[in-house]
């Protein structure tokens, strides 16, 4: 027997959701993004150097696809621009599939949100924008507002809670 | 909807079978031993790509509610509708019109190759008068279907009312159910908030039919064309599903997923499904039951057979069918990895779950724990990204708790709102 963690209806074992509340009853799914502590949530990267601000002001349609190397295990991705491209954690159960699923780079233990944030090209211009996540987007070490989307250049560091992400625009 | 890996794809008698079938399965491995566990299969049902596409003659009766109420906007959009559907008919389909109020008028007897401009100058001098008496009006119906039907044609009525019917739902139930076993599928259509859903939902569900509700008249005209064109795709006027558990295992509860979620009424495991479209498909999702399994590699744990009534295949029965399989050990994965697809289908039919729910508490004079699982639902609903059908939810809770009541509007929005999930967009992939 397992027991719903929200409402302690007891269900036998394999069942997936409650079928009092709707809960998804495989624990490690379970789990919420964390706040981290506040003196953890600072910027993680090397200090900020001069931005290339030149990039977005570039000409044309802008840039095509999105290069990025992702945290301590450096694994790279390569996305293009064509629409907008979600980050987070995958979570079937709360219907959420972004493009970039952080899951596998420590995202939990690093703060990221099921829905974190968004990357799309905007009049030629890459932008990312926050969507509420709770521990945050940075650019360069400066913490975006929620939902204002903000220019991000070649070379920029992006960071999602604590997890580090290096760019490079194509 | 289905593109896993983890398809198994079906075993049909030869490669004729115009039915294509594929499962996925929840747990690939089950725990042996005497504790009592769960186990989920999503099965699939889709015409097999080389079946012939020639459109089946149609044979389409529509009943309209004409009642004092329908005037103005909706009979408007009523004939406007009809008009349309006018338009669509080819000579070899078999069309008639019932109006009804008090009592049911053939407007328009059943007829091939129909005089178009003078079938809609008939559907224009409609007028509204009287109240609502459904039973007239499907009665009248039925016969019109029955004198014409023949053994090739797609045997459909199109029913819209905006009223209760008073005294004669068990009878309207009980037609619905014949035409059900006379292979005559009805699409019962309610506009505003005023009409009998469960009578309705009954009479569709029945006849191997859709219910429709509509909330605003605008969208009278995409009902019917949505009905008309869903018919004229039908290559299998009737599925049937056979559920054959192995021995140990139970079916404790089937669901239609798409087109619409359905709770299938499975006893004597069969389930009628209804017709089937060449660009269409079903999705059934089971939950099985296992009481006591003992440790013996790969185990076959279902058997599903499915058959369809094919006319375009030389008037034979035609069948397929497929298996589930695990492998059965004492040392399953922990935790097990769910296909998301299987996920995602059981979260949204949980919540379908939990509306049912909440009406029967409602019906039982339950208004706390009615009120408590509309909140519950609207946080679920947020979760998906649904945020008009979580307002909904939560408005009829507040409205709940302090009314004891739910708006007639509210009931529905919810009700068929919640069965709709499976095809709404998801919100990640707005923009």
């Amino acid at each position: 027997m397992i027991k719903c963690p929200f409402c302690q209806t007891p269900h036998v074992d394999g069942t997936l959701f409650c079928s009092e509340c709707g809960t998804y009853l495989l624990e490690d799914d379970q789990r919420g993004t964390d706040p981290l502590g506040t003196n953890e949530i600072g910027w993680v990267g090397d200090a900020a150097e001069d931005p290339n601000a030149a990039a977005a002001l570039a000409p044309g349609s802008g840039p095509a696809t999105i290069n990025l190397t992702i945290g301590d295990k450096k694994r790279t991705i390569e996305i293009p621009l064509n629409k907008a491209v979600h980050m987070g954690r995958l979570d079937p159960a709360s219907d959420v599939f972004p493009e970039i699923d952080l899951s596998d780079d420590d995202g939990l233990g690093k703060g990221v949100s099921r829905r974190h944030a968004r990357i799309l090209k905007r009049e030629g211009t890459v932008v990312v924008e926050d969507l509420g996540s709770i521990n945050g987007t940075f650019i360069n070490g400066k913490r975006l507002a929620p939902y204002l989307p903000e220019t991000l250049a070649d070379g920029d560091h992006l960071q999602l809670g604590r997890l580090l992400l290096e760019v490079k625009l194509r | 909807m289905i593109t896993d890996s983890l398809t198994t794809q079906n075993n049909s008698p030869g490669d004729t079978s115009p039915l294509s079938l594929r499962t996925i399965i929840s747990h690939n491995t089950l725990k042996s031993g005497v504790q009592e566990q769960a186990c989920y299969v999503l099965l699939d049902i889709s015409p097999n790509r080389d079946l012939p596409t020639s459109r089946l003659p149609l044979n389409l009766c529509l009943v309209l509610d004409k009642s004092t109420s329908m005037q103005g906007l909706r009979l408007q959009q009523v004939k406007e509708a009809t008009h349309q559907i006018i338009d669509y008919l080819q000579p070899n389909d078999t069309f008639s019109l019932v109006v009804f109020s008090d009592r049911a008028e053939v407007l328009l007897p059943g007829q091939k190759n129909i005089d178009k401009p003078l079938a809609k100058s008939v559907v224009s001098t409609t007028q509204p008068s009287g109240g609502t008496e459904m039973l007239q009006g499907l009665l009248a119906g039925l016969k019109e279907i029955q004198g014409n039907r023949s053994d090739d044609s797609v045997n459909h009525m199109i029913l819209l009312t905006d009223g209760q019917t008073y005294g004669d739902e068990d009878d309207c139930l009980a037609q619905a159910e014949w035409a059900g076993r006379s292979q005559v599928s009805i699409s019962t259509m309610g506009i505003g908030a005023d009409w009998n859903e469960d009578l309705l939902d009954a009479m569709a569900n029945a006849s191997g039919g859709v219910s429709t509700y509509i909330d605003f008249p605008r969208k009278i005209v995409d009902a019917f064309k949505a009905t008309i064109t869903e018919l004229s795709t039908i290559v299998a006027r009737e599925i049937i599903l056979t559920v054959t558990p192995s021995e140990g295992l139970t079916l404790q509860e089937a669901f239609q997923i798409t087109p619409h979620i359905r709770r299938l009424d499975i006893s004597g495991s069969k389930a009628i499904l209804g017709p089937l479209g060449n660009t269409g498909r079903k999705t059934i999702v089971m939950e099985f039951r296992i009481k006591t399994i003992p440790e013996s590699g790969v185990k076959r744990l279902a058997r599903f057979t499915v058959e369809g009534d094919v006319p375009t295949q030389a008037k034979q029965q035609s069948w397929a069918w497929t298996e589930v399989k695990a492998t059965i050990s004492s040392d399953a994965e922990v935790p097990p990895s769910i296909p998301p697809v299987i996920i995602t289908t059981l979260g949204k039919l949980a919540i379908f779950k939990m509306q049912e729910k909440a009406m029967e508490d409602l019906e039982k004079g339950n208004i706390i724990a009615a009120t408590s699982r509309l909140e519950t639902m609207a946080t679920r609903l947020l979760n998906l990204g649904e945020t008009e059908l979580a307002r909904a939810a939560l408005l009829e809770a507040g409205r709940l708790s302090r009314t004891g009541n739910l708006s007639a509007e509210g009931k529905k929005k919810i009700r068929y709102g919640t069965r709709s999930l499976s095809i709404l967009p998801k919100e990640i992939q707005h923009d």
